[in-house]
């Protein structure tokens, strides 16, 4: 099951998750299904290119390691800019997420 | 930081494309595999969880596609692909593209030559330091200038040079420049026989500082070899002459040489590729203006201030404008012209500041006769050479069309596939831009023999700036081509995209007479090409025929009898008295030689560039303004009209009774009779010029003695004999009873003869002193003709290739006819009336532009209207015989072709 995403969050969640720790990607697309409970899930269409995009602006950096099963994967590593970025996008996402909420339990009269 | 980070991600994926398309599939192998692993933990059999991770994950390639586009490299990669396409496409067909890479280097070189030209002798700043703070002072063109008399605004004389250069504020530093008369130079140890003739130039000791030249050998001038007369006697030479007469032999700096017999010493030599500041009259060496009186003893020009014959240039002081600079050295010029001229002069000088002003402009050009005589030629010639441009990309978009037409196929295929149509137009416009680059660089290469055949064009002598391959013309070239890819690319790409997909997909079914409607933009191109050709061929036309009568124009004297020749009598200390003896003795030396029927003198030469002029009063006459007192005039020796060979319409020819003793008489031309006697005789009536009166004896047809275009003038002659201070330099004219080429060297000998220090130059028969004046006509008639042609046989060609491909499209409806009966007369005669219809439409549009064009250079026109019938005759004879044999071919093929075959072709 997945969700539609508002443009940004993805981003968010992904720095999120490398902030624990670095990881590849299968690992970071299962992480966030399972700290979302299995409520987000996100494809691979989505996840790659955003984590090219991300490594563009330079919140994120790669380099290939070895797992345990001794394979070769990509792992991904938040960078100085990227902490800097997931503290500015919580505070927008507390922001914006906030206020539909106080949309939402409105009841009327003057607030 | 980002920023940077963005960008240098880009490259990356740029450079290292293949791993990153090989990592990116090996991070989507893994993912695949931990998913199946992962299925496979919760019980899945290892075949069922790879199923099942494959349909969860859905197919690599969509996702390798949106990992491509988030890179951000995206047009560069199509650009890459394109180019790729482009080529191999192309190499599929060979023919097409040489053909259009062929005509593009013609059009393109064309082009490129001539403004190489351009840029050589109009834009190319001296090779000095920052060109662009110089500014000139003066009359840039009048480099070889010399004028007594009262001084004008335009060319200065020594004092008002030095004057100039104590007062200006806005100028931190000022040189002067001028001629030198003809230079004798002799190294010591060589021969009386072995003389060189370098040019040269007097500059003042500041020259190299201002221009910031530096020497390459020894040194330049200072300001101390410019102090006094004599001061300095040195030189510098320019790389070039030192490589070439000194064989580059460092040991010539501090060696002596003499100079028209004066002792002078070598200080330095220039950098390479500094020839002075004049554009197209390369200079070989330098000499301190202060050394003028001492290599002339005879003619100090330096203290008169009647004599202007310096061209000034300045560097601008930091923060002076040039706007400042020409308001501050117009005033000083003024007042230093005013301050010290005699009461007499002042209203020659105010209306010569008013006409004319002091020139001040930009210097980083430097000065050129050059440009000033050929720049509107060669104007000319670029808008000719843009024409025949403008026609190659007509042809050139034609073929594209009709590839693009071959196309339709391949074009109706990709687009239903699902190309964007802007994409399918973004890789035609590659291909039209692989080709447009190809034909440029040919055009390089081209342009390097055509700019060389340019210049010799123009003829033997003619100063013409040395032609290199700056950015300046790769940058013209380069954006030449880019514009030809936008004009012939746009159109082919769009239409072949305008593909009706289903149609064009089926194998059949095309109307046998349909189909002919497709082909109206090739035919509007070959209209415009026609149109174009007419253009150039009527100015071909038109142009060959003023030349025509230039060269037989009637001079009012006998230009096929004559020797002429320059004498400088100065050096060799001659003046006054022995002057007269001089004229006498060389003139029974000519009289002796075998074929000499006679021979004159006089001031200024037939065709030699020289003029004087004076002010009169003449009696009965009220000047209506103040230039009405101004004439040319001459002073002849005795029997001058009877030898040059013009005719005497009222009294006498000079005689040698008209000598110091006698009374002082004159002799005018037919144009001064009509402007200042009307209706009444010349005869008798008088003429004062520097209060002197002299009464007119003769009245002569007007000659035209210095250039073939020359309006007709009011004229003055004088006897030289009656001159109180006759010229040391004067010109000797000879009349032979044959071929005047047999006599130039018995010429030379016998006036050298009289004496060995005179200085005999440019002795020439008169007839090609004339064909040289008109050698810039020359060249500009054999490069438009020869662009005319081009534009015919382009014209032509576009002309075959519409007509073939209409007819090859058009056979089913050929044979319908023929099976209904048309014979195939009829047949062809429809193909060949197509032809002329496009013709004629394209005549039509053409003949009023090229009228226009013609009254607009109706300055250019010797001898002929604006409007020519024969040139529009001629032309439109060209078009229609050009246009009948291209046509000729398809429409015999059209006609041959078996009705059965034709109506089952495809």
């Amino acid at each position: 099951m997945s969700t539609d995403l508002l443009p940004g969050t993805l981003e968010l969640l992904v720095l999120k998750t490398l902030s624990l720790e670095p990881m590849h990607g299968w690992g970071i697309s299962q992480r966030i299904r399972q700290m979302s409970r299995d409520v987000l899930d996100v494809s691979q269409g989505s996840l790659y290119p955003a984590l090219v995009r991300m490594k563009r602006r330079g919140w994120i950096r790669s380099e290939w390691r070895t797992t345990e099963n001794s394979r070769r994967a990509r792992y991904y590593l938040i960078t100085a800019a990227g902490t800097r970025e997931l503290v500015s996008a919580r505070e927008s996402w507390a922001r914006s997420s906030g206020a539909v909420n106080g949309v939402l339990a409105f009841e009327g009269g003057a607030p | 930081m980002s920023l940077v980070t963005d960008v240098l991600e880009r490259m990356r994926s740029l450079v290292f494309r293949g791993r990153e398309e090989r990592d990116a599939a090996e991070e989507l192998d893994f993912h695949l595999a931990m998913e199946t692993a992962e299925h496979e933990r919760r019980g899945l059999s290892p075949a069922e969880a790879r199923r099942r991770a494959r349909i969860d994950l859905g197919g690599p390639a969509q996702v390798q596609e949106e990992i491509r586009d988030a890179r951000g490299t995206g047009l560069v990669d199509q650009v890459r692909q394109d180019i790729g396409y482009a080529f191999r496409s192309l190499r599929q067909h060979r023919s097409f593209a040489l053909v259009t890479i062929l005509i593009l280097g013609l059009g393109i070189g064309a082009n490129t030559a001539t403004f190489s030209l351009v840029n050589a002798l109009m834009l190319r700043p001296l090779p000095v330091a920052d060109p662009h703070r110089l500014v000139t002072v003066g009359n840039t063109a009048r480099t070889g200038s010399l004028s007594e008399g009262t001084p004008s605004a335009d060319l200065f004389s020594y004092p008002a040079y030095d004057d100039l250069r104590r007062e200006t504020r806005t100028l931190s530093a000022v040189y002067a420049t001028g001629r030198t008369w003809p230079l004798d130079l002799r190294t010591s140890g060589s021969g009386p026989g072995e003389v060189d003739h370098p040019r040269g130039r007097f500059v003042s000791g500041n020259f190299f500082a201002v221009l910031g030249v530096p020497a390459r050998l020894g040194r330049t001038f200072s300001e101390a070899d410019d102090q006094a007369p004599g001061s300095g006697p040195v030189v510098v030479l320019s790389h070039g002459y030192w490589t070439r007469r000194f064989a580059a032999d460092p040991g010539a700096i501090g060696r002596g040489i003499t100079l028209n017999g004066t002792p002078m010493t070598i200080v330095g030599v220039t950098p390479p590729g500094f020839t002075g500041d004049l554009v197209g009259l390369e200079r070989d060496l330098w000499i301190p203006l202060t050394m003028e009186p001492v290599l002339a003893t005879n003619r100090d020009w330096l203290g008169d201030r009647n004599v202007s014959w310096l061209l000034l240039m300045g560097r601008l002081a930091p923060g002076a404008t040039l706007e400042q600079a020409r308001a501050e050295i117009t005033g000083l010029v003024s007042r230093s012209l005013l301050d010290h001229a005699p009461a007499d002069q002042h209203e020659a000088i105010e209306r010569s500041l008013a006409e004319v002003g002091v020139p001040v402009g930009p210097g980083a050009t430097g000065f050129s006769y050059t440009r000033h005589a050929f720049g509107p030629t060669l104007l000319l010639l670029m808008a000719a050479v843009g024409l025949v441009l403008l026609v190659v990309a007509a042809n050139v978009a034609n073929l594209m069309l009709a590839r693009g037409a071959a196309r339709t196929r391949e074009m109706s295929i990709r687009l239903s596939l699902g190309a964007a149509r802007r994409r399918v137009v973004q890789q035609l416009l590659t291909e039209a831009g692989v080709l447009a680059l190809a034909g440029g660089a040919l055009g390089l290469l081209l342009a390097r023999f055509g700019s060389r055949m340019l210049v010799g064009l123009a003829g033997p002598n003619q100063p013409m700036p040395a032609l290199s391959l700056d950015g300046r013309v790769v940058l013209f070239t380069a954006g030449l081509s880019l514009a030809t890819v936008l004009l012939f690319g746009i159109a082919p790409a769009l239409r072949s995209t305008q593909v009706e997909l289903a149609g064009a997909l089926r194998a059949s079914g095309r109307s046998l007479t349909g189909g002919s409607g497709r082909l109206r933009l090739n035919r509007s191109l070959v209209v415009a090409q026609v149109a174009l050709s007419t253009l150039l061929l009527v100015a071909t036309g038109m142009i060959v025929r003023s030349l025509a009568r230039l060269n037989e124009a009637d001079l009012g004297l006998d230009r096929d009898r004559l020797v002429v020749a320059e004498i400088d009598a100065v050096p060799a200390g001659y003046s006054g008295a022995r002057l007269a003896a001089l004229r006498e003795d060389l003139g029974i030396r000519l009289g002796s030689l075998g074929g000499v029927e006679r021979s004159t003198w006089s001031e200024n030469g037939l065709f030699s560039g020289t003029e004087s002029g004076t002010s009169i009063d003449v009696s009965g006459f009220v000047p209506g303004t103040p230039a009405d007192r101004q004439v040319a005039y001459d002073d002849v020796g005795p029997g001058y009209f009877a030898t040059i060979g013009a005719h005497l319409v009222r009294g006498r020819d000079f005689a040698a009774s008209d000598n110091a003793t006698g009374s002082r008489v004159a002799v005018v031309n037919e144009s001064f009779a009509a402007f200042y006697f009307r209706d009444g005789d010349a005869i008798g009536q008088t003429v004062v010029s520097d209060s002197t009166s002299y009464q007119i004896v003769g009245v002569v047809t007007d000659v035209k003695g210095r250039e073939v275009r020359g309006s007709d003038a009011p004229r003055l002659y004088f006897a030289m004999a009656q001159i109180d201070d006759p010229p040391g330099r004067f010109n000797v004219a000879v009349r032979t009873a044959g071929d005047p080429a047999a006599l130039v060297e018995p010429v030379r000998r016998a006036l050298q003869a009289a004496d060995p220090g005179l200085v005999i130059s440019n002795v020439n028969p008169l007839s090609r002193l004339v064909l040289e004046s008109l050698s810039q006509d020359r060249m500009a008639t054999r490069v438009i003709s020869s662009f005319g042609a081009l534009a015919l046989l382009l014209a032509a060609l576009g002309l075959y290739g519409v007509m073939a491909y209409a007819t090859v499209r058009r056979t089913g409806e050929f044979g319908l006819r023929m099976a209904l009966g048309a014979q195939q007369s009829d047949v062809t005669r429809l193909v060949l009336g197509e032809a002329l219809r496009l013709v004629g439409l394209g005549a039509a549009v053409g003949v009023p532009v090229a009228l226009v064009a013609a009254r607009l250079l109706r300055n250019q026109w010797f001898g002929i209207g604006p409007v020519d019938p024969p040139a529009i005759a001629m032309a439109l004879a060209a078009l229609l015989a050009s246009a009948m044999l291209a046509a000729f071919l398809p429409a015999f093929r059209a006609s041959r072709v078996p009705p059965l075959e034709a109506l089952r072709s495809d």
